[in-house]
């Protein structure tokens, strides 16, 4: 009985669990351990960040969030049930290059909610598409085919297609990635909107501090194959980045996480001179 | 009409030449007797018929302003006529028995319009069936074998081999199994279609961009629906590229198939003609295959851009 209960208090408190996962790249002969005993959790409607430099690991473990890959050995849960592969209960939207390119920006969208399986009729699929393609602000665009449009609109029919699956979780592969720097901040803010409006729990993986301090609810630092740390991020949501800069405690936590990134950096680099 | 008025001097120059060309070419076929005696194809101004209305495709394409070389092309083409017929009318050549005159050429569809477009229209079916099962077939397959890794494995091996054998080799034998010449010329025009339509749809499907399909896979598309829905519409433009490529290959099996015995078709007609020694129908059913091949061509073309209105 108590046991049972238990239970039932670790699926209300944690979204996501990460039990003792590692994962190995086998290449012909040659092994590479991408990661090592991972063990994390990540409550509903929380918004994580995992930082990193690349190589770490860090989209590796996305990829076994999503189900795209299995861990070699351990688990993980959502809602207390093991993943065992891809699935509509968690949303992803990669780096780049993922819209279907025959749909348009709407098509993209509609194909998103045909996946959620929920029983709409074709009235009712279309508003809902229109609404999410409204949301990223895209609605004038909402005809054209991707290749008609820019990285960054791209990336927010990425992020209306990802929404449409209404699952409770979203993962983010460095979404922003190869986006200028203006524009990244609206995008930024715009997922920080949608994932608060839509109460998403959220896994948001990128190698930029500034952006994980401006999103995240946690911040993960990796090192190659494991975590290095773990930092709260208690300032109040929606977080606007001018108002955030040269507060004491965005100084401090940036300080904290410089600190974290580059020691690792500096290792490596020291670790390769040695070589 | 703006477009038109609006050329510019060279392109005015060259569409004077062009109508020059014409006209005396026009005037010659009616007007100016023949050097040796070739009465006998006068009896049609088929001839003139074809000449004016390439002119006027000339001066619609020209109109429409899509295409520069428009110009050069009707000046090459007017010209090419325009010597063509002048050397029958100054001399040059007398034979026409091996190269008929143009006249004596165009007017093999007055002549023998009913049997030409009867021929035409059996040489399109024999093409249609060939080419749609072999199409339909290639593809479903192609796309399987393309993304499934087990059956590419054993399918792609035998295809390698197979394709190497000129599909008229199987003809022969084809004859003996299929019930009808019909059947067998469909069943070579289908293996010259089937097995490069097939090994192209694999190498499509192996371009595919991994993050398309992993996009599919994490919003829950298995394995059917990811060959239905992502992989199809996203090969569709190559595969309907490929369709006026393998289209050729068929028609030059076309021909092949026909002398299998079929007694209809365009390539029977230029066999038959060939036996009887008649050079003027050959090269009437040799213009009537290229006319026949662009029109399709063109016709899948269209086909192409209205139903793909996206890029990569």
């Amino acid at each position: 009985m108590s046991e049972l209960q238990v239970n039932t208090e670790e699926k209300t408190e944690y979204k996501i669990e990460i039990r003792n996962v590692s994962f190995d790249y086998v290449q012909s002969k040659s092994k590479y351990e991408a990661l090592r005993e991972i063990d994390l959790n990540v409550k509903a409607g929380e918004f994580i960040c995992i930082l990193g430099a690349s190589g770490c690991g860090k989209s590796t473990l996305l990829s076994l969030l999503s189900g795209l890959n299995r861990p070699k050995s351990g688990e993980i849960l959502v809602d207390g049930k093991k993943i065992k592969g891809p699935g509509t209960d968690r949303a992803v939207v990669f780096q780049q290059y993922s819209l279907f390119p025959w749909l348009t920006v709407k098509g993209n969208v509609l194909f998103g909610i045909k996946q959620s399986g929920k029983k709409l009729g074709r009235k009712e699929r279309n508003a809902l598409a229109e609404k999410y393609v409204e949301s990223v602000g895209l609605s004038a665009a909402k005809g054209r085919y991707p290749s008609q449009l820019s990285g960054g609109m791209k990336q927010r029919v990425a992020v209306a297609r990802a929404l449409a699956l209404e699952s409770d979780v979203l993962l983010l592969d460095e979404p922003f990635g190869a986006i200028d720097p203006k524009l990244r901040l609206e995008l930024q803010e715009l997922v920080s909107k949608l994932c608060t409006e839509h109460k998403k729990t959220v896994v948001f993986i990128t190698h930029d501090v500034d952006e994980a301090i401006l999103l995240a609810d946690r911040i993960v630092v990796m090192e190659p194959g494991r975590i290095k740390s773990i930092h709260k991020v208690s300032m109040p949501h929606p977080r606007v980045r001018e108002e955030l800069v040269g507060t004491t405690e965005y100084e401090k936590l940036h300080r904290q996480l410089i600190m974290a990134f580059y020691d690792q950096v500096a290792e490596r680099i020291d670790a390769g001179v040695a070589l | 009409m703006k477009k038109f008025f609006h050329l510019d001097k060279g392109a005015w120059i060259e569409f004077g030449l062009a109508t020059v060309l014409m006209i005396v070419n026009v005037i010659l076929a009616l007007h100016l007797p023949y050097y040796t005696e070739h009465k006998r194809y006068y009896e049609s101004n088929a001839y003139v018929v074809v000449l004016i209305g390439a002119f006027v495709l000339y001066v619609l394409t020209l109109f429409k302003g899509k295409k520069k070389s428009t110009n050069d092309i009707a000046v090459v083409l007017f010209g090419f006529f325009l010597l063509w017929e002048v050397s029958y009318k100054v001399g040059w050549v007398h034979n026409d028995l091996l190269i008929p005159s143009p006249e004596g050429l165009f007017h093999v569809f007055i002549e023998k319009g009913p049997e030409i477009s009867k021929d035409v229209w059996g040489s399109i079916q024999l093409l249609f069936w060939g080419f749609l099962l072999a199409v339909v077939f290639g593809t479903v397959l192609g796309l399987l074998a393309g993304w499934i890794p087990r059956v590419r494995e054993v399918l792609l091996p035998i295809s390698n081999v197979i394709t190497l054998i000129p599909p008229l080799m199987f003809s022969a034998y084809m004859i003996m199994i299929l019930t009808t010449f019909r059947q067998a010329a469909i069943a070579v025009i289908f293996f010259a279609v089937f097995w490069p339509t097939f090994q192209g749809t694999v190498q499509r499907v192996g371009q595919i961009d991994p993050q398309i399909t992993q996009a599919a896979r994490t919003m829950g598309v298995g394995t059917f629906g990811m060959l239905r829905k992502v992989i199809f519409p996203y090969c569709l433009p190559g595969i309907l590229m490929s369709l006026s490529k393998s289209l050729r290959g068929a028609f030059m099996c076309l021909a092949g198939a026909e002398m299998l015995g079929v007694n209809l078709g365009i390539g029977y007609f230029i066999e038959k003609y060939k036996s009887f020694a008649d050079y003027r129908c050959v090269l009437a059913g040799i213009v009537t295959v290229g006319v026949v091949t662009t029109v399709i061509d063109l016709a899948v073309n269209k086909l192409k851009k209205s139903l793909i209105h996206w890029e990569y």
